[in-house]
């Protein structure tokens, strides 16, 4: 077991060093044959571990393999501790990462950083797995900051463009936010339990947090396990993306798109969520922090679907989908119902990672255009493109019998189930975000495959990743541009017309591999993963709070759920949201225009996503801004440089030129210099002794 | 006080004295005669120790040899006495403090001593008992040498194996036009590299005797 | 007192011993121009020694040769490093030698026999076999740095090194002889038994520490002691400077760790605070002077001299846990120091010793590879994080916190961080400088590699230190 786990996280890090370091001698074909292989690899042995793991052939995995430091008893330990959640993780990480990667061959054809690439994600892979099979704190940290890392480095991916250089730095700037409250929540549990180790800590917990409140601010005491969650959970904030730290997210989207699908979907957005179901049995030890999860998740799910309803740009739209996704499964978090989180993490990987790369793929089919208002009924021209995305979209808004059905149906049950305080509040707020989703996804379809064709076919010139697609202009049957392949080597993003055509098979087979599961792993799934005891352990449920529990006593089997779920009112919620849909963008087009013209103040704010953006410029980057010339110029030119840095090198430089003259080169004065040495040392004695 | 004690500090004293007139001796032949002397009292002082063989060997090894040598070399060597000399009231007022402070703080543990015996730790080793007149401390020593210091001997053998290592390394050097004898060219050669005989026809008679103008 | 002789432990000694005597013979059927054999020989002679070392390696400590001897697993892991320590030294000073006329079968001999004094020191368990590890090192190492006869400096260097050695060896052996004095014996093990009867307060026996203090201080080349360092690095030819600052160093940690611990553990209280002098002052003047420097050999050697300090900071502590410490300090500095001296060797050439700090100028803009290389040993030298040398410092420095000398961990970071300052310079002038020099580098690809992986391994510690801190921990407890 230990060996099959090793080769599973080292594969995709070695392809990832090949690729990257010796690139230019393997060359395109060698990088991705070797980052495909390792991730194969992974994904292969992982579906085996997790089948172990199911039919009971193998126990849970929990060891430690290196021990990377000691400081003061506390062991920071290189282990793994797989269990059904992570075996799950690992699937779907591996899965969606090797779709992702066959997806990029065509993606990326001719893009000169195609090696880089390749190593980048399968780098990723490596971060994400590290975090996910983790047994301790330290290395969920720095799986947490390696796919930080990676993350940052491919949403910069195009260096060139001063829109992703910002966005990056963005993300990683407000990702530190988080980061800082997770490793104050690292250190709060290191404080009360001293240690590192998942198994010790929660072990320990009941009883290290039992009573215990800590004084951040003088006179006001706090309990501590509440803000050791709240900690931890800013970090989970700051991954997963709920406001309000949400802003980096959707300006993520200008990373390359195959990268928005793996990273910005269905992986490392979710490890927040993953996070705080492996921290469960801590987080259950407050209902104060399950509150405030619920809150901040249910806020997320519905303020950022709405603004996914006034966006045009195709992968923004999907961008804002998966935010509001997030809320979803944060407000399952907070309704203790973790299974229900990670079973729709696990489905919303699917369908998200489909619907991204089928927007990639629609982008290479519309030469790198993402205005949906210069689209439409492209699914003349990429059938397969469409009916993939249709299922993807059909899963999102949770239609009856798709994985997404089951997996929000479940948890809106759960919602309702719960009796926080704050669960009212959720239970609104998921109900019309059911329809908000039904809206957008389908406005997203409607916009982009039916309707008029609203690109602009006169122009015969496109834009230069035809070479991309160059196998399939066989199939070409408008005539009337032939691509003469030399002419369009110029690199030209933003260049938009020629006329729409299907993608590659490299870039279709993923789409069907993803729309499989998207399509039917809920049907499986559900009995087990949410009222089956599939997780055992590894989450861990308060009575008073087992909402899934709950929901259990009337479960019999998925086909009764589907057929409880369509006389409920989120099916109707949804079937609403399409029919709107279906009326504002194919019927009576111009109602959008007019609607927007009517409620312009709501509209501005929803252009202006809340002016999240604008404040924490004001705020943050301008405020620090100015402290930062104020300390420089008085703190650091006047104080630092001028009294203590130039201070006291002279000073030590006076001194170093006085000692090195008693380095004079002669002899005798080095065996005197002995001698005194020696005299000093005895004399030392003596007195000491006569004493 | 036994005759042996008496004996004891009698050569000590010398032996004081004999190493003070090696540094103060303004001669370098005559600090090396001095040092001939302190082997000698030192040599008496093991003797008194029933040290046999190391005594002789002493005298053996550094007077004969080590010593002859030295003198050798110092007699050949040009050294101007008063250059030496220069630096040492030069640095006497340095110097000098620091020795006294030396001996002080020697002097110190000594007096000590003498207060308390104990003080010194010399009298938990109880002083080895006398040997019999028939011992022979050669053969003790060949005996230890060559089990119990086995190893010892073994790494001494190799420091002398390296001193003379490096220090030919450090002073043999082929000069390019030295004049120096290739022994071994010299035994292997063979007459007919060195003889050669030459067929010189007759010289006429008729002809004069003109040889040495010819030349 | 085991009687039995056990030739087995002493497997490693005899084979170097050996196969010095061999190749010194064989070294004399070899023309100049195949010269190469001769180094090839010492290669695999010290290959030879570290399987010899590893296959009779032993678990438990084994004292044997009528109590001369010790083998243990310190003694094998302080062994193996001092094989590698020399097999790099050689290898980066082959080319100097050669393109200076020192290529030599003598040198490798010298080599060898400072090694295979190295390697007595460590083994050493009697007074008596210090005494002559310790001279077996001595005279090998004099020889060595005057081994470029020719050189006045090398020349002068080395009278000053043999002179103040003898000092410092009469010293020691006078101590030897105080402490055999009152105890009655050479063995280390039974001079620890006796110390206990003796009692701390006897003065012969503070007498004899203070004079075997001051022959460790000089081997290691702590201040007061320390005059010999600056002048013997700069005079001596840098692939010899180099050799001096490797295995020696290790020489000294075993003669630390042998007299002082082995033997006279019971009387830690009683050098602990002259060690403490010593490292202050040794970490105190050798940064502050190191600074004025503008000689990078002669600037390292002020640098090995503060990082002395630092190995006694874990000696001192007298715990288990700072010997771990100052072994791992050792090895890492070592390593760290091998890579420092094996830059300058790649980038002299013939008549140009690229021994100033000028002529690291622009070195970025030459190699690119090799300046990075340069600021990794760099930046592990001043102890900055990921390199292996902020983990050794991390360790002395909670040894001896761990013993609540807290103001002595702070007067050592406070040196550290005017340390840094002309390591830091270095790396300044290498990337931010115009180059002076021109020159291309001319190194083999032997060198290249190696001497790239010497840096690779600096960081790779450094982010995995657990391997060798575990490796200290299980051979001291």
């Amino acid at each position: 077991m230990e060996n099959t786990l090793l080769v599973i996280v080292l594969a995709p890090l070695i392809a990832a060093i090949l690729a990257g370091i010796f690139g230019r001698f393997i060359g395109r074909a060698g990088a991705h044959t070797v980052t495909i292989l390792g991730v194969a690899t992974a994904c292969v042995l992982s579906i085996l571990t997790l089948k172990q793991l199911v039919t009971g052939e193998a126990q849970n995995y929990y060891g430690n393999l290196y021990t990377w430091l000691v400081s003061d008893g506390v062991q920071m330990n290189v282990g793994f501790m797989v269990d059904r959640l992570t075996a799950m993780m690992m699937v779907v990480v591996t899965f969606v990462s090797l779709c992702v990667h066959v997806y990029t061959i065509g993606y990326m054809a001719d893009d000169p950083g195609y090696q880089r690439f390749f190593s980048y994600i399968s780098l990723f892979t490596f971060s994400m797995l590290m975090l996910v099979m983790s047994n301790n704190f330290m290395q969920l940290f720095f799986g947490w900051e390696a796919v930080g890392v990676v993350s940052y480095l491919l949403i910069g991916f195009w260096y060139t463009r001063p829109t992703a250089i910002f966005a990056n730095l963005k993300a990683f700037l407000v990702n530190r936010v988080g980061d800082f409250g997770f490793v104050l929540g690292i250190a709060a549990v290191l404080y009360y339990t001293g240690s590192l180790d998942y198994r010790e800590v929660f072990a320990a917990a009941h009883h290290a947090f039992a009573g215990k409140t800590m004084e951040i601010i003088p006179g006001y005491a706090w309990d501590a396990i509440t803000v050791t969650c709240l900690l931890l959970f800013v970090g989970a904030m700051g991954k997963s993306a709920q406001m309000p730290l949400h802003v980096w997210l959707p300006d993520s989207m200008e990373g390359p798109t195959p990268i928005s699908a793996l990273i910005h979907a269905a992986t490392m957005v979710t490890a927040g969520i993953f996070m705080v179901a492996r921290m469960s049995p801590l987080f259950e030890m407050s209902e104060t922090a399950l509150n405030t999860v619920l809150i901040i998740g249910s806020c997320t799910a519905f303020f950022m679907g709405l603004l996914g309803l006034v966006n045009n740009d195709i992968k923004r739209v999907v961008a804002y989908s998966t935010l509001s996704q997030l809320g979803y499964m944060t407000v399952a978090l907070g309704v203790s119902a973790y299974a229900g989180a990670v079973f729709h993490l696990m489905t919303h990987a699917f369908f998200k990672a489909l619907l991204f790369l089928a927007a990639g793929s629609v982008i290479i089919g519309m030469h790198h255009e993402q205005d949906m208002r210069k689209m439409g009924n492209l699914r003349k021209y990429m059938p397969i493109t469409y009916w993939t995305c249709l299922i993807g979209s059909l899963a999102l808004i949770g239609f009856p019998g798709t994985s997404g059905f089951f997996s929000k149906d479940a948890l809106i049950e759960a919602v309702s189930e719960s009796h926080l305080p704050a669960a009212r509040f959720a239970y609104y707020c998921v109900l019309s975000g059911v329809f908000i989703t039904a809206f957008y996804s389908f406005r997203l379809v409607f916009m982009t495959f039916h309707g008029k064709e609203r690109f602009d076919t006169s122009e015969a010139a496109h834009a230069h990743d035809s070479h991309a697609v160059a196998d399939k202009h066989d199939d070409h049957t408008h005539g009337h541009d032939d691509h003469s392949h030399d002419d369009h080597a110029h690199d030209d993003h933003g260049h938009h017309g020629g006329v729409p055509h299907e993608s590659p098979w490299v870039v279709t087979l993923p789409l069907v591999l993803l729309a499989i599961p998207s399509l039917f792993i809920g049907w499986f799934t559900i009995g087990p993963m949410l009222f089956g005891d599939y997780f055992g352990s590894a989450i861990v449920v308060e009575e008073s709070h087992n909402v899934l529990g709950e929901l259990a006593h009337e479960f019999h089997g998925s086909a009764g759920f589907v057929e409880h779920g369509i006389t409920q009112l989120p099916f109707f919620l949804a079937m609403g949201g399409v029919f709107f849909a279906w009326l504002f963008y194919v019927k009576l087009t111009d109602v959008p225009g007019k609607i927007a013209s009517a409620f312009s103040p709501l509209y501005k704010l929803f252009e202006n996503k809340y002016f999240f953006d604008d404040v924490y410029f004001a705020v943050f980057a301008k405020g620090s801004r100015n402290l930062g010339q104020a300390l420089w110029k008085v703190g650091d030119s006047i104080f630092i440089d001028g009294l203590l840095v130039n201070g006291s090198a002279r000073a030590v430089g006076w001194f170093a030129s006085v000692i090195r003259g008693i380095q004079t080169g002669r002899l005798y004065s080095y065996a005197f210099t002995m001698i005194i040495g020696l005299a000093v040392t005895l004399g030392w004695f003596v007195l000491h002794w006569l004493r | 006080m036994s005759f042996t004690e008496i004996l004891f500090y009698v050569f000590s004293a010398v032996l004081v004295v004999s190493a003070l007139g090696v540094i103060t001796a303004r001669n370098p032949v005559y600090s090396a005669l001095w040092l001939v002397f302190a082997f000698f009292n030192s040599a008496i002082i093991w003797m008194l120790l029933e040290a046999e063989f190391l005594a002789i060997i002493l005298i053996l090894v550094y007077v004969g040899a080590v010593m002859v040598l030295f003198l050798f070399v110092v007699m050949m060597l040009d050294i101007k006495v008063e250059e030496l000399r220069a630096g040492f009231t030069r640095y006497a007022w340095l110097g000098l403090p620091i020795a006294l402070l030396v001996i002080g703080e020697i002097g110190s543990v000594v007096w000590v001593k003498s207060q308390d015996d104990k003080a010194l730790g010399l009298s938990s080793v109880a002083s080895p008992a006398a040997y019999a007149a028939d011992y022979s401390n050669t053969k003790a020593l060949g005996q230890l040498l060559y089990t119990e210091y086995l190893y010892p001997l073994q790494l001494a053998a190799s420091i002398l194996l390296i001193a003379i290592v490096a220090a030919i390394v450090l002073t043999m050097r082929k000069r390019s036009g030295q004049k120096v004898q290739d022994i071994g060219a010299q035994i292997s050669v063979k007459a007919k590299d060195r003889v050669r005989i030459v067929k010189v026809a007759a010289v006429q008679p008729e002809t004069g005797n003109t040889v040495e103008g010819q030349s | 007192m085991s009687a039995n002789l056990n030739f087995v432990v002493a497997y490693p000694e005899i084979f170097v011993l050996t196969a010095a005597c061999v190749i010194l013979l064989v070294d004399l059927f070899v023309s100049d121009r195949q010269r190469i054999v001769t180094f090839l020989l010492t290669m695999v002679s010290l290959l030879a020694a570290a399987f010899i070392t590893v296959q009779y390696g032993v678990a438990e400590r084994v004292i044997t040769f009528h109590g001369t001897y010790v083998a243990d697993p310190m003694g094998t892991v302080l062994k193996l490093s001092t094989y590698g320590a020399t097999a790099l030294s050689l290898l980066y000073s082959r080319e100097y030698l050669q393109r200076r006329g020192l290529f030599k079968g003598e040198y490798f001999v010298l080599a060898l026999f400072a090694m295979l004094g190295v390697m007595v020191m460590i083994s050493a368990a009697s007074l008596l076999t210090i005494y002559l590890g310790v001279e077996l090192l001595s005279l090998s190492l004099y020889g060595l740095v005057a081994f470029d006869r020719d050189n006045g400096i090398a020349a002068e260097s080395a009278m000053k090194y043999f002179v103040l050695g003898a000092i410092a060896s009469g010293m020691l052996l006078y101590g030897m002889s105080m402490i055999y004095g009152v105890t009655g014996t050479l063995e280390l093990s039974q001079i620890a038994n006796r110390i206990p009867g003796i009692g701390l307060n006897s003065l012969g026996l503070a007498f004899g520490l203070a004079f075997l203090v001051v022959g460790v201080a000089f081997k290691f080349g702590a201040v007061p002691f320390h005059m010999w360092v600056p002048d013997v690095y700069h005079g001596a030819p840098t692939a010899v400077t180099l050799f001096v600052g490797s295995a020696p160093k290790i020489a000294s940690f075993a003669l630390a760790m042998r007299l002082l611990v082995d033997g006279l553990g019971g009387a830690v209280e009683q050098w602990r605070p002259m060690l403490v002098v010593l490292a202050v002052l040794s970490m105190a003047i050798g940064n502050v002077v190191a600074i004025a420097q503008t000689n990078i050999k002669r600037m390292l050697a002020y640098s090995t001299i503060s990082h002395v300090g630092f190995i006694l900071l874990g000696v001192l502590a007298g715990t288990v846990q700072g010997y771990q410490a100052a072994m791992f300090y050792t090895l890492t500095y070592v390593l760290t120091a091998v890579g420092s001296f094996g830059v300058i060797l790649l980038l002299s050439r013939q008549g140009f010793e690229s021994d100033a700090l000028d002529d690291f100028k622009g070195l970025a803009k030459k190699s690119p590879w090799f300046a990075s290389v340069m600021a990794m040993l760099i930046f592990s030298t001043a102890g900055v994080p990921p390199f292996v040398g902020f983990t050794a410092k991390l360790a002395v420095i909670q040894a001896i916190i761990g013993i609540g000398y807290t103001w002595l961990a702070g007067v050592a970071v406070f040196f550290s961080v005017i340390g840094a300052y002309y390591y830091i310079r270095v790396v300044k002038l290498m990337y931010f400088d115009a180059p002076v020099d021109n020159g291309p580098i001319q190194a083999g690809v032997a060198l290249r590699t190696v001497l790239s992986a010497n840096g690779l391994a600096v960081l790779a510690l450094g982010l995995l230190p657990g391997l060798l801190l575990d490796l200290c921990a299980r051979v001291i407890s």
